[in-house]
């Protein structure tokens, strides 16, 4: 019960945190999905200018839309940014404070990262909202909702074990920002944020599905969009990443604090 | 010209000094040209791939976008090597009261504010933005004429592009936390990698006209590839000039409300 309390109250603090600076958080967080979702609105306009009908790889305009405008959602609620300061804290010797708290770093981020989903699904809801009030998309059954809400949880707990995987490189790298954004770069390009798998060249596609990238935006986008898909091998190689990422961070932790030097204590 | 050879220095020393920096910490040099190299290839590739299944995109055939879009990463690779990672420290340093340090220096406060960091290994990644650019330039057929106008027209779009940045980050000095305003700034550079046709009428007149982010890249490529398009040039000089008596004023207004944090 103590231990529940205390993952409660680390949430709310970081709650607190995140309102505290709203519009660094929107600037940050909600507006380049938004501008990003504007820039692929205009972009496919201007592909299908005057014939909406168009087929290209099987969408008509409406359903390019629809695909990107849940690829806008699906982005708002897995993408979290909770580990951005991770790196920070340890090069500037701030987790010598976390040694001494009665909450385990891991145990902490982990509370900051359940904040900031909290948060990311409240600005979902009123983005979807906004999407299905315009009719830029529309709801699938309550079935697939729920699949590809589940599927974009465990896509969220994925981002957040490699995002905290990059910040606890910051024991050995002095900008781990970097890693980020070639993370971010990568998945965004081969998950199908940008383009629909569909237009990738087939063998393309096929080397990719060895990989976890289309279960990170391509997978839950087609599920709202209500096509069956199977979401077993999702969960499956999702699972087993988070796991053996899990066990790294686990070892890196370790290794690290060996290294640690607590620079201005 | 004796204050151009007095700034020129001075900026060789900054050059100088990012380098020996950057040379100390070899992994994130290495790792920023792989970033770097990453994010060109994911750009070009989206955009072929969506041609394999489209002829064109508005007016312009594949190779035609493709040249636009390695200019905007040329004139991207220019801007990080040069101002980007002085947003970021801007941001920290007027947070900490480090700004201080800025003001006291013997040069124009904009000059130390967004030229003292030169990013060096971005520096090396210019090989690669330019051969693309060439790549596709040959692709069309320019002519030398055009070969000519690229450099001054790269130079245009720079001054553009940084003084709407610097402008939006002097609001950074009313705030309590300006990390956020950097990423708008990069918001907004995700605009004006597209070309102008892209957007809608009003948005386009929008950003044409009252917020000239299109210019950056449309008006220089749209002259290329159509001689006849001359007012696209004189709009993307006439908005230079203005922003550039905008900042003056704005630049001298932010820095009487900056309050020394370490003071």
């Amino acid at each position: 019960m103590k231990s529940i309390d205390k993952w409660i109250k680390t949430i709310l603090i970081s709650l607190n945190k995140v309102m505290a600076y709203r519009f660094n958080f929107f600037l940050q967080v909600i507006g380049p999905a938004l501008v990003f979702f504007f820039v692929k609105y205009n972009l496919w306009n201007s592909i299908y200018a005057g014939n909406p009908e168009k087929l290209i790889q099987g969408y008509n305009f409406k359903e390019m839309i629809s695909y990107h405008s849940w690829a806008l959602v699906v982005g708002l609620l897995t993408q979290g940014h909770s580990s951005m300061n991770l790196s920070e804290e340890i090069r500037m010797g701030r987790i010598s404070t976390y040694l001494i708290y009665p909450i385990h770093f891991w145990q902490f981020h982990t509370a900051q990262f359940l904040a900031h989903q909290i948060i990311q699904t409240f600005i979902c809801t009123l983005t979807l909202c906004c999407l299905l009030f315009f009719h830029v998309c529309e709801l699938p059954s309550a079935l697939f909702f729920f699949q590809a809400l589940q599927l974009c949880f465990i896509v969220s707990l994925f981002w957040f074990s490699l995002q905290y995987f990059a910040g606890l490189l910051a024991f050995w790298l002095e900008e781990t920002w970097i890693i980020r954004v070639i993370l971010q770069t990568l998945s965004v390009f081969l998950s199908g944020a940008v383009i629909p798998l569909e237009l990738y060249p087939q063998e393309f596609v096929k080397a990719l599905s060895y990989t976890p990238f289309p279960y990170i935006n391509y997978y839950p986008i087609k599920i709202f969009m209500g096509e069956s898909l199977h979401l077993f091998p999702a969960l499956l190689t999702l699972g087993v990443w988070i796991v053996v990422i899990w066990f790294l961070n686990q070892m890196i932790w370790k290794k690290g604090l060996r290294l640690y030097t607590g620079a201005g204590m | 010209m004796k204050t151009f050879f007095k700034y020129l220095r001075i900026y060789q020393k900054f050059v100088e000094t990012s380098f020996s920096e950057a040379m100390s910490f070899r992994t994130s040099f290495i790792l920023i040209i792989i970033m770097d190299i990453f994010f060109y290839a994911s750009t070009l590739l989206s955009v072929s791939f969506i041609y394999e299944h489209v002829s064109t995109i508005g007016p312009w055939s594949k190779y035609q976008l493709l040249f636009f879009l390695s200019f905007m990463l040329a004139l991207d690779q220019i801007h990080m090597t040069i101002v980007s990672t002085n947003f970021w420290m801007l941001s920290h340093d007027i947070r900490t009261g480090q700004f201080d340090f800025t003001l006291l220096r013997p040069a124009h406060s904009i000059f130390t504010a967004f030229f003292r960091h030169f990013r060096a290994p971005s520096s090396i990644n210019c090989i690669v933005t330019f051969s693309l650019m060439i790549y596709y330039g040959s692709k069309l057929h320019l002519s030398f004429l055009d070969w000519v106008l690229i450099p001054p027209f790269l130079l245009l779009s720079l001054c553009l592009l940084c003084q709407i940045e610097f402008i939006l980050s002097a609001s950074m000095f009313w705030l309590v936390e300006g990390v956020g305003i950097n990423f708008l700034r990069i918001q907004l550079q995700t605009l004006s990698r597209w070309p102008d046709f892209i957007y809608t009428y009003t948005t386009r007149k929008f950003l044409t006209l009252v917020f000239p982010l299109l210019l950056i890249g449309s008006a220089p490529v749209q002259f290329l590839y159509d001689k006849s398009k001359w007012d696209y040039i004189l709009s993307m000089i006439s908005a230079i000039i203005i922003l550039g008596i905008l900042l003056h004023y704005i630049w001298k207004k932010s820095l009487r409300n900056y309050h020394s944090a370490s003071s």
